[in-house]
């Protein structure tokens, strides 16, 4: 018998992570020497070490520093709709009728629509002039409103872009979860004479935290990070309204070539990002913590 | 009788919400612009291939359908090809050992595109490389590989270990267990795998945004080419979408019942 050192299947594996992570170190490294640097696009050659300067930097400046915020407030917000949204859906689904197989593939479509035709979808959608979200709003006898126009509103239209596309993710994946926990508990509940609320509330619903759990951390990360619908939609306005700390990443490269900074906010924007989805992971899964 | 019909007003309503967004731009792609823009909405109308004409001589929007095509297919087979090979190593591993590239790999799925792009972007800039394809094939290899990995050893650990064993003590060698009994074996995981791949490569904004340069765009950079241009041309836009997704939409809905497998990877095992 082969001994673990010589097993030929580690053959098959260990060239490709080695070069993942050669290639992930190389980059780390590359990429902390260049936010340690004053680099431009606009002068490549003649940079100059200046420490932790854009660091600092990141620290004094209002723009950032409202850009984080805006980040926090996006993702804690579309995280926690997406999944009451989704669970509410789910526990309205859950029975047999015809079709389900149906409504389920239906659900797919927007999970599987490309980023760029959402954002331009809602986007005619929430044209102030022509729009159908406008003529809804009239027909209910409503005043008009410029969804995307006004820096109160904009950040909470693009939301509710994030919101369609996702929230069916949520269903699809609760609703998986549902099917394969077992039944017994629940009807031992119902047959206790417990009402359909309690049931969904006391045995239902830890049943599905882990799914829960795994699909707002997935959630957390996404919304983190996003980027199509902001860029196709309001392009961070208007007046910076809709500006995420990824966005202000990606306009300090390209817009005002200022690679360093955008690699230090890139690098703050992990180590956040990091954080709090360790804090998020003890929070949602106590268990694992005690052993 | 009362809470049927409430559930079933209530299932129309939901199905409206998902379905109304992606109706409304397909046949406003089919309208001409005075029905477009009417208000109130007109629902009958007579369908018009204008946009479609319109797209089609647009010569960018072409090469675009080209460029994506290529790009997503070719980096796509690359990380299965790559991916499966070392999924194949990995899924007969102790678990431990196992555990922790499996922890590393889905690590490389949490940074910000952000953080590799820039870096690319600079070293592209410095030796030509933009506007050139094996630049995004490789990006895009680079990004699937993980994914195609952590996907692809759950389709390895349904093929029953008696299988490999077997082969073993038939005296075949591990390569020949590999291509002659695993590969045919996880045939639909790896079609799966490639298609989930391909989808996500088409579908992908952020780095073919900063990485492609005039002859090497994909679908979703050029089509933002309509929105500037002496404001934004509605009709020939929702054609392009319609043009875009739906390709993408037939693809997911033959993968349906690996794309929530797909997307949650690794993650559900904790």
């Amino acid at each position: 018998m082969a001994t673990a050192a010589s097993d030929p299947t580690r053959h098959f594996f260990q060239p490709i992570i080695v070069c993942l992570t050669v290639a992930s170190v190389a980059l780390t490294l590359f990429v902390i020497w260049i936010s340690l640097h004053d680099l431009s696009l606009m002068r490549a050659g003649r940079e100059k070490f200046v420490g932790l300067d854009n660091y600092l930097r990141f620290f004094g400046d209002p723009r950032a520093m409202a850009a984080l915020w805006r980040t926090v407030l996006f993702t804690t917000l579309a995280t926690v709709v997406e999944i009451a949204l989704g669970l509410a859906v789910v526990l309205f689904l859950d029975r047999d009728f015809a079709m389900k197989r149906l409504v389920r593939t239906l659900l797919l479509v927007p999970i599987i629509m490309t980023p760029v035709v959402v954002g331009l979808t809602w986007r005619f959608l929430f044209d102030p002039a022509t729009g159908m979200a406008n003529y809804l709003l009239s027909l209910a006898g409503l005043s008009q409103v410029d969804w995307l126009g006004s820096p109160q509103l904009a950040l909470y239209s693009v939301l509710i872009a994030d919101i369609w596309q996702w929230t069916p993710f949520v269903i699809l994946l609760v609703m998986a979860a549902l099917e394969s926990a077992p039944t017994d508990p629940l009807n031992a509940a119902r047959v206790d004479g417990a009402r359909e609320w309690q049931v969904a509330w006391y045995v239902l619903l830890p049943m599905l935290r882990r799914a829960l759990a795994i699909v707002a951390l997935i959630r957390a990360i996404d919304s983190i990070k996003a980027f199509d619908l902001f860029y196709i939609m309001t392009r961070g306005g208007p007046a910076l309204s809709t500006e995420t700390l990824n966005y202000y990443g990606y306009i300090a490269a390209f817009t005002n070539f200022d690679i360093s900074y955008a690699l230090a906010i890139a690098i703050i924007l992990t180590i956040f990002t990091n954080v709090a989805l360790l804090t998020m992971y003890s929070v949602l899964f106590p268990k694992s913590g005690e052993r | 009788m009362a809470r049927r019909t409430i559930f079933y007003v209530g299932l129309l309503l939901l199905l409206l919400a998902v379905l109304f967004p992606l109706y409304w731009v397909v046949v406003t792609s089919f309208k001409t612009t005075r029905d477009a823009f009417a208000i109130p909405p007109v629902w009958f109308f007579s369908p018009t291939l204008e946009n479609y004409r319109t797209v089609f001589a647009n010569r960018g929007f072409l090469s675009a359908f080209a460029n994506s095509f290529v790009i997503s297919i070719l980096s796509s087979a690359l990380a299965v090809a790559v991916g499966s090979v070392a999924a194949y190593g990995l899924a007969q591993q102790p678990g431990d050992l196992r555990r922790s590239k499996e922890k590393f790999i889905l690590s490389l799925r949490i940074a910000p595109a952000l953080l590799f792009v820039i870096p690319m972007y600079y070293l592209a800039t410095r030796i030509g490389a933009l506007n050139q394809h094996w630049l995004l094939i490789a990006a895009y290899a680079f990004v699937n590989v993980p994914f195609a990995i952590s996907l692809l050893i759950t389709f390895f650990d349904d093929i029953p270990k008696e299988l490999r064993d077997a082969a073993r003590v038939d005296g075949a060698r591990e390569f020949s267990v590999f291509w002659h009994v695993y590969l045919p074996a996880a045939r639909g995981g790896m079609v799966a795998t490639l298609i989930l791949c391909v989808l996500f490569t088409w579908n992908e904004f952020f780095v073919a945004l900063v990485l492609t340069g005039r002859d090497t765009q994909t679908l979703p950079v050029s089509i933002t080419s309509f929105l500037t241009f002496q404001g934004i041309q509605w009709g020939a836009l929702t054609a392009a979408a319609t043009l875009i997704m739906l390709p993408m939409i037939v693809l997911g809905i033959l993968v349906q019942g690996q794309i929530v497998r797909g997307m949650t990877l690794g993650s559900v095992k904790g």
